[in-house]
């Protein structure tokens, strides 16, 4: 027994770490990395049009000047903010008070497995087709929502959706949110189904309520997984594209073109000015990264980070003690 | 810190991946081996088919199934040409934006032999960026500047296929001149009579102005009616009767005929004179049925808005149904152009003659057996087809153009004329895309959200910010 | 569950009925399209574009299939394609991405920080620009036309990987790893019979999300596919709708019913896990 314990100790496991990372290494290196590093060095050059030479600009940064005095640029990424903030506030909520309902313990609701099946199930249909849904749903002047307006007298006469700025953000904001609250629901509720039910059989014990459970128990066991949704609505959210796209090619007077519609557009339509929306792409790239490392600081695990620091301290201590034998 | 720390970390172990990584090269080198052998397997496998005697690959990139179509056509009704050929047809709809990048790649390999382009992005290929890769007519083998003349072709659509050295690399089958296309029973309840003349008189017909065309338009309103949908329906005879296209040595030019748009768009709506809708919405096929907020005279359009979008939203399939038979076409107050395709065989291509035989079959052959005699009778398909209107006034004037849609009038009349006041000369290869900003930014300035000179200004930054144009 | 309190009781039944009210408010809001696609399936082009959003079905199935099969759509070869691409593709993500974040939570390596660094900055790379480099790359290399130039990519699936990580952290507890080595279990093995029993809550949520992604792919396939008998099911559709002045509207919504049935189909077979909540797989300490 003892005996292999100390085989257990003494023998690594550091080296199962690289093979069982080596899959996702090796098709990253072949598929991934090429893409992305002609992305960055794209940036750098004059690439635009098809089939023409390409070189290497003489000021290495003018693309990237010329893209932050972009007004466009500027707008799209103030639209991209603006959206993103409007469908995601809602989006967690409603997904974190759904959750909360689904495994809680005490007051559980009928056909629950029901409702989790079909909240999801906006996230199904391809993008395309939902925004040809919402341009007939919001016509005009007879479109649905306006019949809708001015038979109930909330309005004199038909609104316009199509020329109204406000009126088609938060029209694009309200489909991003429908289509991804199922999506983030589903991610969080499979996170609370990770927790042990030891932990919340010891509560019950307890007797804790279920806000007290929810907030206490479901909620600090749920921040890693409460972290990749952040993280990833966040990444989703600022690379924005098909709805704000399909729905109203970004218009009205730019108001849904997002950063991403913006450097699809620089890149594929138009001039096609590759080296220009590289150069885009990488500020994004950039901003993204930033707004991401903000939330693993705010999120960070201080205890396990203490752990680590005080396992480093002891480690250091102990060597000292060595080298003072 | 930590965070930006790691993330240079990041960028270090991808640096040292790419810089040693030895035996992942090897995998990669391995793979791309094996893909490269299963490769040249194909490449024998064709190549001894064609040394057997049996079939060359001709390569064809389309948008929609209709110039495939076509060339099936024509290997049908030729089998010494269907002996020696056979079809690699990729088709690419436009509308996810996805047939130029793929286009452009395979014309960029070389391997594409024939190729389609519409009306909105064609410039490109002819005139612009993509133009090096388009085979003139002549070196495929055809006649060119002869067959124009003799099938009396429409000069917009040879405009538009001629290249910068005045050599013309690609034509239509299809002509897509424009003419008023409006209700028979609103006519005659506004002007008296349902006649193509007078109709046309009414609007100011080939008048180049539009002074007579908002007359009509007051006189229409008192009788409780509209005289188009929305603005959408006016641009494009405003886009074509200016005297410059929007960039003039490389700079944005607003032609002062297209800046009127402006104002047309805001008298139309400040008056009343329309439902305000816009194309390709469920308001604007209703006005079609007439079942929209109030009555619309006409729309702006070729023969394919007849057949393809007006025909099939008219609420009807005979006549009484519907809109069905009450319709009719007249000269329109400016001559204009609106789509079409265009065919272009490529320099790479290896099989120049064979292209050419079919390029020449489809745009420029008037016989009764030739695509365009077929496209115009409507009997591509066989007897009882839809007709059009096509590339080549010869055929048209031996071919039947009534439609009972049309309570029986020959539309061929009106479009033949119509065919020839279209321009090809004032287009570029950006169109596309600056018409988009222009329209919203007039929809903006008719809406009332923005001054006339914000809207021009905004537009002008649009065109810089995403064009990498600057203005005159 | 308990009724302790009487007085507790009519807030409790207000509260149910205040959550079937939203509940049953968002199911209207999630079947709405699906309604709007299957009456659209049975009516005419021309009624759809006089009123794209009705409850009334129309008379127009069969033609609308009929136009489906005349044109370029062939059900069967596009939903044999999607299914390979999709179904592979799904299980090498899901699989390798589990192993991956396998490799970060449960063993310490020297680069093991800067790997996971490298990860999420692959997840932040905006995916419209570098797709350029990929079907460039695709075309040098001569993938395509091949199957394997959509499937093996989902190998490095950044978000599934970063998913897994968080999903393990707290649901993983290392005593179970620890004591399996203790009874000799190799690596590999505790990997496959003891750690991915007790994930697969998580694995199967990133089934459906990988599933789902790929099925609906377009853009990729479309420029990467270009023999006819490879094309996928949203390409046959995408197909239908190429030609904006005549678009037959029936058939591109019945071809839309086509394209989504086999997701469903996937989407209930794996549901059963996020609903039911199979929660660490039995093995309960």
């Amino acid at each position: 027994m003892s005996g292999s314990q100390k085989h257990l100790k003494g023998m690594s496991y550091a080296k199962y770490g690289y093979l069982f990372a080596l899959p996702f290494i090796l098709i990253f290196l072949f598929f991934t990395l090429y893409p992305t590093i002609y992305t960055m060095i794209l940036g750098f050059t004059d690439a635009q049009g098809v089939g023409n030479t390409t070189s290497f600009l003489e000021e290495p940064f003018e693309n990237f000047r010329r893209i932050l005095t972009n007004n466009t640029f500027i707008t799209s990424l103030k639209n991209t903010v603006i959206l993103w903030m409007l469908n995601f506030i809602p989006q967690i909520t409603l997904a974190m008070v759904l959750t909360a309902w689904f495994t809680a313990r005490r007051i559980t609701i009928k056909g629950q497995g029901f409702f989790k099946v079909l909240f999801y199930m906006p996230n199904i249909i391809t993008a395309a087709t939902i925004a040809i849904l919402f341009n007939a749903l919001f016509g005009y002047p007879n479109g649905p929502v306006n019949d809708f307006l001015v038979s109930t007298g909330l309005k004199e006469s038909s609104v316009n959706f199509f020329v109204s700025k406000t009126g088609s953000q938060l029209i694009v904001a309200f489909i991003q949110f429908w289509i991804w609250y199922g999506n983030t629901m589903i991610v969080l509720i499979s996170g609370v189904l990770g927790i042990s039910p030891d932990i919340y059989e010891a509560a019950d014990i307890d007797g804790a309520n279920g806000l007290q459970i929810f907030f206490r128990i479901t909620i600090p066991n749920l921040k890693t997984v409460l972290l990749y949704t952040l993280v990833t609505s966040l990444i989703g959210g600022l690379n924005m594209f098909d709805i704000p796209k399909l729905y109203l090619r970004g218009g009205p007077d730019n108001a849904t073109k997002t950063v991403s519609v913006f450097i699809y557009d620089l890149a594929f339509t138009g001039k096609q000015q590759f080296a220009r929306a590289a150069a885009a792409s990488m500020l994004m790239f950039i901003i993204i990264s930033l707004c991401s490392a903000f939330l693993f600081w705010l999120l960070r695990d201080k205890e396990a980070i203490a752990l680590e620091k005080m396992k480093k301290q002891e480690m250091k201590e102990k060597r000292k003690g060595m080298s003072g034998l | 810190m930590k965070k930006a720390l790691s993330l240079l970390a990041a960028l270090s172990l991808m640096a040292s991946f790419t810089a040693c990584g030895g035996d992942t090269s090897e995998t990669a080198d391995t793979q791309s081996e094996a893909s490269s052998s299963s490769e040249a397997a194909t490449d024998e496998s064709s190549e001894e088919s064609t040394s057997d005697g049996s079939k060359i690959k001709l390569n064809v990139y389309a948008f929609t199934d209709e110039v495939p179509n076509m060339i099936k056509k024509f290997m049908d009704t030729h089998p010494d040409f269907a002996a020696k050929y056979e079809m690699n047809d990729t088709q690419i709809p436009t509308t996810d934006g996805l047939y130029q990048p793929a286009l452009d790649q395979a014309l960029a390999d070389g391997s594409v032999d024939l190729f389609a382009a519409e009306a909105a992005f064609v410039l490109k290929y002819t005139q612009g960026e993509a133009s090096k890769y388009a085979a003139p007519y002549e070196d495929l083998g055809i006649d060119v500047n002869q067959k124009i003349k003799d099938a009396e072709i429409a000069q917009y659509t040879v405009d538009i296929g001629t290249n910068p050295d005045g050599k013309v690399v690609a034509l239509g089958y299809q002509a897509t001149g424009g003419a008023f296309i409006y209700r028979r029973s609103i006519a005659k309840d506004a002007f008296g009579a349902d006649d193509p003349a007078t109709v046309s008189a009414a609007i100011g017909g080939g008048t180049q102005s539009w002074d007579k065309f908002y007359e009509a338009a007051e006189q229409l309103k008192g009788k409780g009616y509209g005289i188009v949908s929305g603005d959408g329906d006016i641009w494009h005879a405003v886009e074509n009767s200016s005297d410059q296209g929007w960039i003039v040595n490389d700079k944005l030019h607003i032609d002062p005929k297209r800046e009127a748009f402006l104002d047309l768009s805001k008298q139309l709506m400040d008056n009343d004179y329309h439902n305000d809708t816009t194309d390709w919405t469920d308001d604007w096929y209703a006005d079609m049925a007439g079942t929209g907020s109030k009555g619309i005279l006409g729309f702006f359009g070729p023969a394919w808005l007849i057949n393809y979008t007006i025909g099939k939203n008219c609420g009807g399939s005979a006549v009484g149904e519907g809109t069905y038979g009450d319709w009719a076409v007249c000269e329109p107050p400016i001559g204009f152009f609106w789509g079409g395709t265009w065919l272009l065989g490529t320099n790479d291509s290896q099989n120049k003659e064979a292209v050419g035989e079919i390029i020449e079959w489809i745009t420029l052959n008037t016989e009764e057996d030739g695509l365009q005699y077929m496209w115009a009778n409507g009997t591509f398909n066989g007897e009882g087809g839809t007709k059009d209107a096509v590339a080549s006034n010869v055929v048209m004037k031996k071919s039947d153009g009534t439609l009972d849609f049309l309570g029986g009038q020959d539309m061929f009349d009106a479009f033949v004329p119509a065919n020839n006041y279209a321009n090809g000369k004032n287009l570029t290869q950006y169109d596309e895309k600056i018409n988009s900003f222009w329209r919203d930014q007039v929809r903006m300035y008719t809406s009332g959200q923005k001054s006339r000179e914000d809207a021009i200004a905004d537009f002008k930054q649009s065109v810089l910010d995403e064009l990498d144009i600057e203005a005159e | 569950m308990s009724k302790n309190a009487p007085g507790k009781n009519k807030w409790t039944v207000a509260y149910t009925v205040f959550q079937y009210i939203v509940c049953i408010l968002l199911t209207c809001l999630s079947l709405l399209p699906f309604i709007i696609m299957i009456v659209n399936a049975t009516r005419s082009s021309a009624q759809i574009q006089a009123h794209a959003i009705s409850f009334l079905p129309g008379t127009n199935f069969s033609a609308n299939m009929k136009v489906l099969t005349t044109k370029t759509f062939h059900p069967l070869t596009g939903f044999f394609n999607s299914a390979i691409i999709a179904v592979s593709a799904t299980f090498l993500s899901v699989y390798f991405s589990t192993m991956t974040a396998y490799s970060i939570v449960a063993y310490d390596w020297k680069f093991k920080k800067a790997f996971f660094a490298l990860i999420m900055a692959v997840l932040m790379i905006p995916t419209q620009v570098s797709s350029i480099g990929f079907y460039q790359f695709m075309y040098k290399i001569n993938m395509t036309n091949n199957f394997l130039a959509l499937i093996l990519p989902a190998i490095a699936a950044p978000a599934t990987v970063f998913f897994m990580r968080q999903y393990m952290i707290p649901a993983l507890p290392m005593s179970i790893v620890q004591s399996a080595r203790i009874d000799g279990a190799s690596e590999f093995r505790t990997f496959n019979q003891i750690v991915i029993p007790m994930c697969k809550p998580g694995m199967a949520t990133q089934a459906i999300f990988t599933f789902v992604t790929q099925w609906n792919n377009l853009f990729m396939p479309m420029i990467l596919l270009t023999e006819k008998d490879k094309w996928t099911m949203p390409m046959m559709v995408s197909q239908l709708s190429g030609d904006m002045y005549k678009t037959e509207y029936g058939a591109v919504y019945l071809g839309l019913l086509l394209t989504v049935l086999p997701i469903f189909v996937i989407y209930f077979i794996l549901s059963k896990y996020i609903i039911a909540g199979v929660a660490l797989g039995g093995v309960k300490e």
